[in-house]
């Protein structure tokens, strides 16, 4: 049997099987459901039903060489609130558990995945990249903005000192990444070489970076409102221990890890499923705490922890290998829920409202991205035909960003809608575009597994 | 925030005693007769209730809804996984009918007992007796198999083919008792009053019919094909949840919706011997996790129901003997058997604790609370003395 009849044979059958889908969902959806055990069930099922539905798309996208997270976001859009409705935004904002969860997962498998032996190796251009890139790309979104924001009629009303704020928070949020992205990907090709190594090193370092590049920017655009700020140094202080206190813990909790798999390793995928769900909580809880019985608060960035948690178990104790199989074996499910909820509540009313600017962002952002990765790939010496491709593999973008957005909602309520809107815009064109770019850049490198 | 804790909490007690109680915990004797038989964690189920902590209020608990769905789906898938006809056949029909007569005898005795009993209780209205009778006879229904299964692949074993018929009892005897459950769910307190018996039976049979006909084609697609192991868990996962859900919408139970699956992936799926792996290798923590919401929810707040458990303790234990003595009654070896044997099927193990779980999920109630007590209060009254008499039977030098 060849692998095409092979592969037409299996379409059949999902193709017949996401119709049965469909039909079961909109029958049970129409439903009245009365009890909480009702509530309970239409949860399971829509989850279920995702589930197995984003699984059949990303599947038979893939025979059309997409990445299977785009087949698993374009699930959650077309079942999200925006477009069937299938998914009630009430449902997506319970979903959002999922997040919490499978982004420490993800933390864990990031962490794994570097290897000191080889960032060793790659220092040179691991640090021009994150340098270059978010100096450029920053500084490009920002002028952008700045000078042209007033050009697009969704940005004509706003003041000067508002259009500057603006860019200044687009330009910080345009160089936050998506290591989640990254990391499905690279996991899919089974990609392995001096690319894929860097690509997620500078992403998991960017990821870190972001949140002190996007404390300062927030500290810029209070001033540039309230005409004062009590003290630079305090914020910088406090995220100073929040990373500090972040990588320890880490690092205890991968001792941790070590220790369970050496003395116990019952249920190992189980158990570090629950650590990755328990350590979101603990952040949380640790902030809350703190915040109520203290007056202040220290946030541990649990996607940190976890990711110091999964270096150190891979680099720093024997219980290394255990530790990447355990993971694999459950990663398909937590990554098919992850990216089909992410999916699901992309915003494309945004997108139909700001498209002009968005899309010129997209595209800024991306000349950001090449200059800044040509220079990286310049200064150190890299290959060409890697310089030539890598600018392909930072485009992603998602949760973080959206996270830093919500952050400068809140915060600046005088640009609070423009900033929500158009991040949500970029984010929505970024997580789709993304994904496909960075798996042709890893073929094309010749990185990722040819099957 | 809390019901985020009680499920880490939760987790983290079901992960560390089940290290405990299966993996390396070594205590006396007497002292493991308890601990095998799960109180302990019905006790911390107690302590993180309202009773007393109220880690797990009334909130939390309604939270973890579907979780406590997705847990019982997966019990009914794998009691399903017991039903592969091909190994049925093994044995003679006759003893294949007598384990049904078995848990049936039962199963009536335990009703009409229950249902008398239930005569203390004017405040309880009729349909709700019914319901609860029916569950209780169900959960008196079941033999436990784990211990009897491992004490068959222990060497030092007197009446080796009483006891593997014992099992083989035990392993049957649930699935009439889970289908007979299923009948509860036509006296729904919502439905009963307004339209007639028939029309509800047509109603249940017919949506129970296309949720499990949908389900099947479901499975059939995805699994006609060889997957890689974690392109199956995801599929057993996602379908698993999808059918919990499904149930529960539907008002039906999902221990017995997941059966019929489980039953038909164990005849007709290729993939059946990964598929049982899957669902095994979560088996103990599943179960003791039933265990602690279970224990969440105990109510014992009068002696009154003490009256109701010694009637279930009473009539089971005449039930199973009835049974014991059918089953000898319907083989030609009769005479290898002793008739105190019987004894041996007193332990009750975990599908009762499911259908009990099912069954408070289906119709909660504050009664329906007492009535999940009086049944755990049996059940692991049973599995004590139950445990004792297998040894006493089967296990020589038992006392040492």
């Amino acid at each position: 049997m060849n692998s095409s009849y092979w592969r037409r044979e299996n379409l059949t059958s999902y193709f017949f099987a996401l119709i049965i889908l469909v039909i079961v969902c909109f029958w049970l959806k129409s439903f009245h459901v009365e009890s909480s055990w009702q509530h309970a069930g239409l949860l399971n099922l829509s989850v279920g039903a995702l589930m197995l539905a984003a699984h059949i798309i990303a599947r038979t996208l893939k025979t059309f060489r997409l990445p299977l997270i785009s087949g698993y976001i374009f699930s959650g859009i077309l079942a999200g609130p925006y477009v069937s409705g299938f998914l009630s935004f009430d449902m997506v904002q319970k979903m959002g558990l999922i997040n919490d969860l499978a982004l420490s997962f993800i933390g864990l498998a990031a962490g794994g995945s570097l290897h000191v032996e080889l960032l060793k190796k790659r220092i040179r251009p691991i640090t021009f990249n994150i340098v270059f890139q978010a100096i450029i790309i920053f500084t490009t979104v920002f002028l952008f903005v700045q000078y042209f924001g007033h050009l697009y009629s969704f940005t004509q009303a706003v003041t000067t000192v508002q259009l500057t704020a603006l860019a200044i928070i687009l330009g910080a949020t345009a160089v936050a990444r998506s290591p989640s992205s990254a990391i499905a990907v690279i996991n899919e090709c089974k990609a392995k070489g001096p690319l894929s190594e860097t690509v997620l090193s500078v992403t998991v370092a960017i990821d870190v970076l972001i949140i002190i590049l996007f404390t300062i920017a927030m500290t810029v655009v209070r001033f540039l409102f309230v005409q004062s700020v009590d003290s630079f140094h305090g914020p910088f202080f406090v995220l100073l221990i929040e990373i500090g206190l972040s990588v320890f813990a880490g690092i205890v909790v991968g001792k941790g890890i070590s220790f369970f798999i050496e003395h116990i390793q019952d249920h190992l995928p189980l158990f570090l499923f629950f650590l990755a769900f328990g350590i979101a909580r603990f952040s949380l809880a640790v902030s809350f705490i703190m915040e109520k019985y203290l007056g202040f608060s220290i946030y541990l960035e649990p996607l940190l922890i976890c990711m110091s948690a999964g270096f150190v178990v891979q680099n720093f104790t024997p219980s290394g290998f255990f530790f990447k199989d355990s993971l694999k074996k459950i990663e398909i499910p937590i990554y098919v829920l992850f990216f089909s909820v992410t999916g699901s509540s992309l915003n494309i009313q945004a997108l139909s409202v700001t498209w002009p600017l968005a899309l010129s962002l997209v595209g800024i952002r991306i000349f950001g991205i090449f200059a800044g990765v040509g220079l990286a790939g310049i200064l150190s010496g890299d290959l060409l035909k890697y310089t030539r491709i890598a600018w392909m593999c930072y485009i992603t973008q998602a949760g973080v960003t959206i996270g830093l957005a919500q952050l400068a909602y809140r915060q600046f309520p005088e640009i609070a809608l423009y900033i929500s809107t158009v991040v949500l815009a970029i984010v929505l064109v970024n997580e789709i575009i993304g994904p496909i770019a960075l798996k042709i850049a890893l073929h094309l490198a010749g990185e990722a597994d040819s099957e | 925030m809390k019901i985020f804790f009680a499920l880490l909490i939760i987790i983290t007690i079901v992960f560390g005693g089940y290290h405990l109680t299966f993996r390396q915990f070594r205590l006396p004797l007497i002292a493991r007769t308890f601990y095998l038989s799960g109180l302990e964690f019905i006790l911390l189920g107690i302590l993180l209730g309202p009773m007393f902590f109220n880690v797990l209020d009334g909130n939390s608990i309604r939270g973890l809804e579907p979780l406590m769905a997705l847990l019982l789906g997966w019990v009914g898938m794998l009691f399903g996984f017991q039903f592969e006809i091909s190994m049925l056949r093994r044995f003679p029909s006759i003893q294949f009918l007598a384990a049904i007569g078995e848990g049936l005898i039962t199963l009536v005795l335990v009703f009409v007992g229950i249902y008398m009993t239930f005569g203390f209780f004017p405040e309880v209205p009729i349909n709700m007796k019914v319901i609860y009778s029916i569950a209780l006879a169900a959960t008196a229904a079941c033999t436990a198999q784990t211990g009897l299964a491992l004490m068959a692949s222990a060497n030092q074993i007197v009446n080796r083919d009483s006891l593997n018929l014992i099992c083989y009892i035990s392993s049957i005897g649930g699935a009439g008792a889970l289908v007979v459950y299923g009948f509860v769910f036509l006296f729904r307190p919502e439905t009963s009053s307004s339209v007639s018996f028939l029309y509800r039976l047509g109603v249940e049979a017919g949506m129970t019919i296309i949720a499990c006909f949908s389900l099947l084609l479901l499975y059939t697609l995805f699994l006609t094909k060889w997957r890689r192991s974690e392109e199956l868990n995801l599929v057993i996962i996602g379908m698993a949840v999808l059918s919990s859900g499904m149930a529960s919408m539907l008002n039906l139970s999902p221990l017995l919706l997941n059966f019929f699956m489980g039953f038909w992936l164990v005849n007709l799926s290729i993939e059946k011997e990964r598929i049982f792996n899957l669902l095994i290798s979560v088996e103990k923590p599943v179960y003791l996790m039933i265990l602690v919401f279970l224990g969440a929810h105990f109510k014992f707040d009068s002696a009154w129901p003490l009256i109701l458990a010694s009637s279930y303790i009473v009539f089971r234990s005449l039930g199973k003997f009835s049974g014991w003595f059918l089953v000898l009654a319907l083989r030609p070896d009769s005479k290898k058997h002793s008739p105190k044997l019987g004894l041996a099927l007193i332990d009750q193990g975990g599908l009762p604790l499911a259908i009990l779980l099912d069954l408070l999920l289906g119709f909660r109630g504050e009664f329906t609370k007492i009535v999940i007590s009086v049944a755990i209060v049996g059940i692991v009254f049973n599995d004590i003395i139950g445990m004792y008499f297998q040894k006493r039977l089967f296990v020589i030098n038992s006392d040492e």
